[in-house]
């Protein structure tokens, strides 16, 4: 028997810094606007399981979009992109989550992401925090070097499984092993993007020297790692953390780097009680 | 466990895996697993163990090479594995393991060789 799902998809074209992008977001939920940002080489699937919460989307509006050159989002419609080495900045990936938020007019979003959404959440906490209720940055850190790696894309290899293999254990053990093939399956088609967008990851975003000039009063930075991550350990985020005036930081047991997309029953314990604390905080 | 009788088990779980059975044909390379006390070199067929030389002389030949200290290869083999000890990507960023020879053909093999390296954990080390 057919069953619907309340989630909606939609398409949504903006510029930013001069790329014409047809966004590809879903979404599901009413109150607070939470907007969320997959992984590196990803695309918004990865947060199916929020997506149909129906105790979280009661309150809070999910939108999970697929950045450019990512799932459903094309490159660039106005630009010869094909002639160009992709490396994500974090200029544009800042200017791309804003424009988005504007698209949709989004009043005071919360924003999470993991890994590199992660990470450009720092960036947003820090350099727009005029335009965000909060910030959720999951399996983040202040940087995150090491992964900016030629063999993500190399023509004797299939990328496609170097990139889902690549990443296989940066999920836990423990993890359902279905969540985590779905993972992997998400990652094979995503390789062209991944090495990119870890030019950002592990290259451009350095906020070591930065970190104190967050102002959690304005914009409160709620971190979750999992123990399984050993990109950005445990003790990488709870640094970070530490390095924010009234960071948080909270450590997420028996799971890896993509804890929605790879054990969404246990991160949800996690992610419940940083919009509490959120909400606690903006009230 | 001996390493005999450990390349025996190990042979016999994985050309019975039927997740790395359903992407096998073109699996072809050779390894080796230095643990210290033990060593071993995998030749792969199509997917299927061809061999298990598990008394390595200097010049035999191998792809490429995971060397790890023997507790760490007895952390890669407890059931679940704890933190950095779960897989060959964490123990190389966090632990004592090292990738050696030619990382070309480990990615080239990658989905394979990851499952494989996994039956560790049902199958034990010789350490």
């Amino acid at each position: 028997m057919a069953k619907h799902s309340p989630v909606i998809g939609r398409y949504v074209t903006f510029d930013v810094d001069g790329c014409e992008y047809k966004v590809f977001y879903l979404q599901n939920g009413q109150g607070v606007p939470l907007v969320c940002q997959h992984t590196a080489g990803c695309h918004n699937h990865q947060w199916r399981g929020l997506l149909e919460d129906e105790e979280i989307t009661k309150k809070y509006n999910v939108i999970a979009y697929d950045l450019a050159r990512h799932g459903k989002s094309d490159p660039p419609l106005n630009k010869d992109w094909w002639k160009e080495e992709y490396r994500l900045t974090a200029d544009h990936f800042v200017n791309f989550i804003v424009a988005f938020c504007d698209a949709l007019e989004l009043k005071d979003p919360i924003f999470m992401g993991s890994s590199f959404g992660g990470n450009v959440a720092l960036q947003l906490a820090l350099r727009k925090s005029d335009r965000f209720r909060a910030v959720i940055p999951v399996e983040a850190a202040a940087n995150a070097p090491g992964f900016f790696l030629d063999v993500w894309r190399h023509p004797h290899a299939n990328a496609a499984q170097v990139c889902a293999s690549g990443v296989w254990d940066l999920m836990a053990p423990q993890s359902p092993e279905r969540d985590r093939w779905l993972t992997w399956h998400y990652y094979t088609q995503g390789s062209e993007a991944f090495r990119g967008d870890l030019y950002f990851y592990s290259v451009d975003h350095d906020m070591r020297d930065s970190l104190s000039k967050i102002d959690t009063r304005r914009c409160p930075v709620v971190m979750m790692t999992g123990t399984y991550d050993y990109l950005t350990p445990p003790e990488a985020t709870e640094k970070t953390a530490s390095g924010i005036p009234g960071g948080i930081y909270i450590e997420m047991e028996d799971i890896g780097h993509f804890p929605m997309s790879e054990n969404y029953p246990v991160f949800r314990v996690y992610l419940k009680e940083a919009l509490r604390i959120i909400a606690e905080k903006t009230a | 466990m001996d390493i005999r009788e450990w390349a025996v088990r190990f042979s016999e779980a994985s050309d019975a895996d039927p997740a790395i059975g359903a992407m096998a044909r073109y699996f072809t390379c050779s390894y080796l697993f230095d643990m210290g006390e033990a060593k071993a070199i995998v030749e792969m067929v199509d997917g299927k163990i061809y061999r298990i030389n598990i008394s390595p002389a200097p010049m035999d030949p191998y792809d490429f090479a995971l060397r790890a200290s023997a507790a760490t290869w007895r952390e890669f083999a407890r059931p679940i594995p704890r933190p950095m000890f779960h897989g060959i990507w964490a123990a190389s960023f966090r632990k004592d393991l090292r990738i050696e020879g030619n990382t070309l053909a480990l990615m080239q093999n990658l989905r394979n060789f990851t499952l494989q390296f996994e039956l560790l954990r049902r199958v034990g080390v010789p350490v």
